[in-house]
């Protein structure tokens, strides 16, 4: 079975996040680079069923060159190969341009079934996966936290509010994974060592063919205003303070 | 010769009295020919099992200290002694068995050598006086090491000497013990028979021997004779049975124990060997038998189920399936189940390589015997293949495996010098690098080190923080200071571990001291990595602190975590990072015998200093802790039961920070219970691990009102009337 699993490369969750002075982006000197965490689910989920069904895992990214990592990271832990769509023509590319450069690539490959995460955890945008599937023309299942292999279909488990929608679709589809789905192995050395030998296609914007002028673009980007100090309630009477406690979440909050 | 020819004058013995010869002669000869015999190719077929298998070690080097090593563990029995009643126990049978064949040598030196050659006799006046009397107390000496050892393994049945609660007594225990005890007594009849007949005045001497021929009076002296020669033969028999016996018994420790203390590493404590070659390496650390070092395999043979690392291992006293003794009995068991099949494809290889045809006639004859013998030990023990058991996971459970704190008890009081620890360390890294099965939370960890270089995760800008507006400049902004400040990542990150930095700071400023930090450019010091097994992880971390290290020309370290100050004096230097190390206590210690800093001001109360492994065991820093406590005025320094080199681990080494503890009891609650039976107060530590599971145990023990810990630069820091008293913050003051 052929499976394809879309990685992206953040900075890590605790990284200090630090805006250009010129509100063009954020800072990238300091920053740890690691894996989408949502994707890391999408290529456990297709290591788990190429271990079970036979087949090959081919991870793709998107990204400058610093992306290779994560490629090699999604190799490490035992996809079989990558392709790494690399131009400075995608710096600025947005949901619908990274999707479009995803489908053109994965239309060349053999593919039974797409993972992605059901976001990434840099721009929050949580569409690529759901744009992918529509440039392919397949079936989308989204934030998936279980998934049944049945040899031409899949079952899944989408939680929903207060309910669990149970989906199934014939194969070909795109998945998106959301936490809970399963826990990301850790890469074995041998991994580690094999993963520098696998093959990577690095494809250039005029190798994957698509236009790269993004729909929607970053006007600025700017830090998230400063938190308000805390407010402490002074008196005498608790009664006295929770009269004062109510009338400022009504009207200073306008909490209730 | 007869009784009438002893007189006063001439004390002595006629070697081979009541023995007719030379036909007893003859016979003994052949028979100690024999014994000889059996006793050689024994220890031939173990050689060979030596071999068979395992990667190849070298431990030859400084000869000199080597030798040392094994006479003062022979004749001072050192580590058998350091625990006293076992340790004596030994000793007597030891020593005493020792004299005997001493003893045995001389009067077979004499009568085969000097007299017939010579015709010089030794064993007489007041020589065979002393001779005889010593002879009979060490004789003595066994007879009530073999009682002593008899009750202690059938009466009073230490736990030590079992697995939880099972003792593991074997045949083989009690035929070695009354081997022994026969041979002494038999001897002792002998004696008195001898005497019985003989009766020379100055026998009084031979005590035992006198005493008991006392009893023997109604005996007739033809019977005695009789008598006499029927038990020197059992004697004889038994002794040369004895000698025959060794290579296939425990006795065979007589060999292996001393063997293996001359092998010991000479290594600092502590020391793993790091995997060199990750490039072209197919597999890492030990998953099967054979990637073991020959050495780590010997260790198992010259262990003697004494128990000593059992009896202080917080794992197995928590109630965790881990024993080191099991541990290393088990390898042993699977060794002797796997041995016989690699020593006939050695041989089969040397036949194949046409090397077989090329021996000499003695061993071809031995190949001969061995395939006989083979053959018989097939046809007793029937042709059962060992079951196919995988040595991580089976032979060692996993949960053995990961129960290991590394506090080093067990390597520290092991009678017979077995490496345990590096051991554990290399079927971790198996687990670790080569099947990357392990805790999640460990695997959460390894991830928190990689990404941020911290086991919390917090983001790595964050590591400089602490130090903020106290005044403490990094090496970037003047590296031309005395020492570096290694903070690790409890000093950095972790609330509590930022105290003791912050507390460190202020005693070296208050003295005078010329230091700085690498601030956001340290890393994570590496070792809960790679004593988790995740030795690719710690050297990545370990290259990058001495890269900065070496980039500030850094040359004197101070380290408030044990951790980081063993990894970085011990496992740096492998990878270019040569440093003088020292840990925050050692500072300290000399600043006050200084007179650099003064503690003024009295601390009240009853403390206790719980030492931690990696300070004490490894790096045998015991005093200057206790001597700063003891600096300070006013309070009351007590010692736990388990203290110094028998010190009780906190349950943190050993990457068990990072994991979860849900066999048995928490080793940290374990430890506090032993501190509150003392009556402590205030748990002093060198240690931000042992401190937090020191807190946590005191909290545990709903101890929290009346207990509390603290480490001693805090206390210090106090004791300088330095700490700064904030008052309650009023918010609505404002």
């Amino acid at each position: 079975m052929n499976i394809i699993a879309c990685v992206k490369q953040v900075p890590d969750t605790e990284a200090q996040i630090k805006v250009k002075a010129d509100g063009s982006g954020i800072e990238e000197g300091q920053i740890k680079w690691v894996m989408n965490p949502y994707d890391e689910f999408g290529v456990e989920e297709a290591l788990k069923l190429k271990e079970k069904n036979g087949g090959e895992v081919t991870v793709v990214s998107v990204g400058p060159a610093r992306a290779m990592e994560t490629i090699r990271t999604a190799l490490a832990m035992g996809a079989d190969k990558g392709v790494h769509i690399c131009d400075p023509a995608f710096d600025s590319a947005d949901a619908f341009v990274v999707a479009n450069a995803l489908a053109a690539v994965i239309k060349t490959l053999p593919h039974d079934i797409i993972f992605c995460g059901q976001r990434a955890i840099d721009d929050d945008s949580g569409q690529v996966g759901a744009m992918l599937a529509e440039a392919l023309g397949l079936p989308q299942l989204t934030l998936v936290t279980k998934l049944d292999f049945a040899g031409t279909s899949v079952k899944v488990i989408r939680p929903i509010e207060g309910a669990q929608l149970l989906i199934e679709t014939a194969l070909p589809c795109v998945v998106t994974c959301q936490k809970g789905l399963n826990e990301p192995r850790y890469a074995s050395l041998p991994g580690i060592m094999k993963a520098k030998k696998k093959p990577v296609d690095v494809k250039d914007a005029a190798a994957v063919g698509i236009a790269t002028d993004a729909k929607a673009k970053v006007a600025k980007t700017v830090p998230p205003p400063a938190r308000p100090p805390g407010k402490i309630i002074c008196g005498d009477e608790p009664a006295q303070k929770a009269a004062e406690l109510g009338r400022l979440l009504r009207e200073e909050a306008k909490a209730i | 010769m007869k009784e009438h020819e002893f007189y006063v004058g001439l004390e002595g013995r006629e070697v081979f009295w009541n023995i007719p010869l030379p036909i007893s002669e003859v016979f003994l000869f052949s028979l100690t020919f024999i014994a000889l015999a059996i006793f050689g190719y024994g220890i031939y077929r173990r050689w060979n099992m030596w071999k068979a298998i395992g990667k190849p070690e070298m431990r030859l080097d400084d000869m000199g200290r080597r030798v040392k090593t094994v006479l003062t563990e022979l004749f001072l029995q050192k580590k058998v002694l350091k625990d006293p009643y076992p340790g004596v126990i030994h000793g007597l049978i030891f020593f005493g068995f020792f004299v005997l064949i001493f003893g045995a040598a001389f009067d077979a030196g004499q009568h085969h050598i000097t007299e017939p050659l010579f015709g010089w006799t030794f064993l007489k006046g007041n020589f065979y006086l002393i001779f005889s009397f010593l002879l009979d107390l060490f004789g003595l000496f066994v007879i009530i090491g073999v009682v002593l050892a008899l009750d202690r393994r059938f009466v009073k049945k230490p736990d030590r000497l079992g697995y939880k609660g099972k003792m593991d007594n074997t045949p083989d225990d009690v035929i070695v013990l009354l081997l022994i005890g026969v041979i002494c007594v038999t001897g002792f009849i002998v004696e008195a028979l001898r005497i019985h007949v003989t009766n020379p005045p100055w026998e009084v001497w031979s005590f035992v021997g006198w005493l008991l021929a006392q009893t023997f009076t109604g005996i007739a002296i033809d019977t005695a004779r009789t008598l006499h020669q029927v038990s020197w033969w059992v004697h004889a028999l038994i002794a040369l049975g004895f000698i025959a016996y060794i290579p296939y018994s425990r006795l065979l420790h007589i060999i292996t124990t001393p063997a293996n203390h001359f092998l010991q590493s000479h290594k600092p404590t502590g020391y793993i060997e790091p995997i060199r070659d990750f490039e072209n390496a197919e597999a890492f650390g030990v998953g099967k038998l054979d990637e073991f070092t020959w050495k780590q395999i010997f260790d198992s043979d010259a262990c003697t189920r004494c128990g000593r690392c059992q009896d202080g291992c917080p794992a197995y006293l928590t109630g965790k399936p881990l024993s080191p003794k099991k541990m290393v009995q088990d390898i042993k068991t699977y060794w002797l189940e796997n041995a016989p099949a690699a020593v006939a494809a050695k041989k089969a290889e040397l036949e194949a390589s046409g090397e077989a045809a090329k021996q000499n006639v003695f061993m071809r004859g031995l190949n001969k015997v061995d395939s006989v013998v083979d053959k018989a030990v097939l046809s007793f023990k029937g042709d059962k293949a060992p079951a196919e058991k995988a040595l991580v996971g089976e032979v060692v459970d996993l949960h053995e495996l990961w129960a290991c704190t590394n506090c080093m008890y067990c390597m520290e009081h092991c009678s017979a010098s077995i490496e345990h620890v590096p051991k554990i360390i290399d079927m971790r890294r198996y687990k670790v690098l080569t099947e990357a099965d392990f805790a999640p939370e460990l695997q959460l960890t390894c991830r928190n080190m990689e990404n941020n270089s911290n086991p919390w995760g917090v983001g790595a800008h964050m590591r400089g923080d602490w130090a903020k507006e106290l005044g403490i400049k990094t090496l970037a902004e003047d590296p031309s200071v005395e020492y570096l400040f290694y903070v690790g990542c409890s000093g950095s990150f972790d609330d509590r571990g930022k105290k003791i930095s912050i507390a460190l700071a202020k005693i070296l400023q208050e003295a005078g001291v010329s230091f700085g930090i690498l601030g956001n450019e340290e890393g994570c010091c590496g070792d809960s990595a790679m004593r988790a097994g995740n030795e690719y992880l710690f050297q990545a971390l370990a290259q990058t602190n001495i890269d900065a290290m070496n980039g500030y020309g850094v040359k004197k370290i101070i380290a408030i975590c044990p951790h980081g100050y063993n990894a970085l004096k011990k496992d740096y230097p492998n990878f270019g990072g040569n440093f003088e190390v020292y840990h925050h206590t050692e500072i300290i210690a000399k600043l006050i015998a200084d007179g650099k800093i003064r503690l003024t001001q009295p601390l009240s109360g009853t403390f206790v200093y719980h030492d931690s492994c990696f300070l004490g065991r490894y790096n045998n820093v015991y005093d200057q802790p206790r001597q700063i406590l003891k600096a300070i005025p006013g309070l009351q320094l007590v010692e736990m039961e388990r203290s110094f080199d028998k010190s009780f681990c906190c349950g943190a080494g050993g990457a068990r920070m990072w994991m979860e503890e849900d066999i048995g009891e928490r080793i940290n609650n374990a430890r506090t219970k032993q501190a509150i039976a003392v009556k402590a107060d205030t748990i002093a530590v060198g240690c931000p691990f042992c401190l937090t599971m020191m807190s946590d145990g005191i909290k545990d023990q709903q101890m929290s009102e009346t207990m509390q810990a603290w480490d001693i630069a805090e206390l210090v820091v106090k004791a300088m009337g330095k700490e700064e008293i904030k008052p309650p913050v009023d918010a609505c003051a404002v």
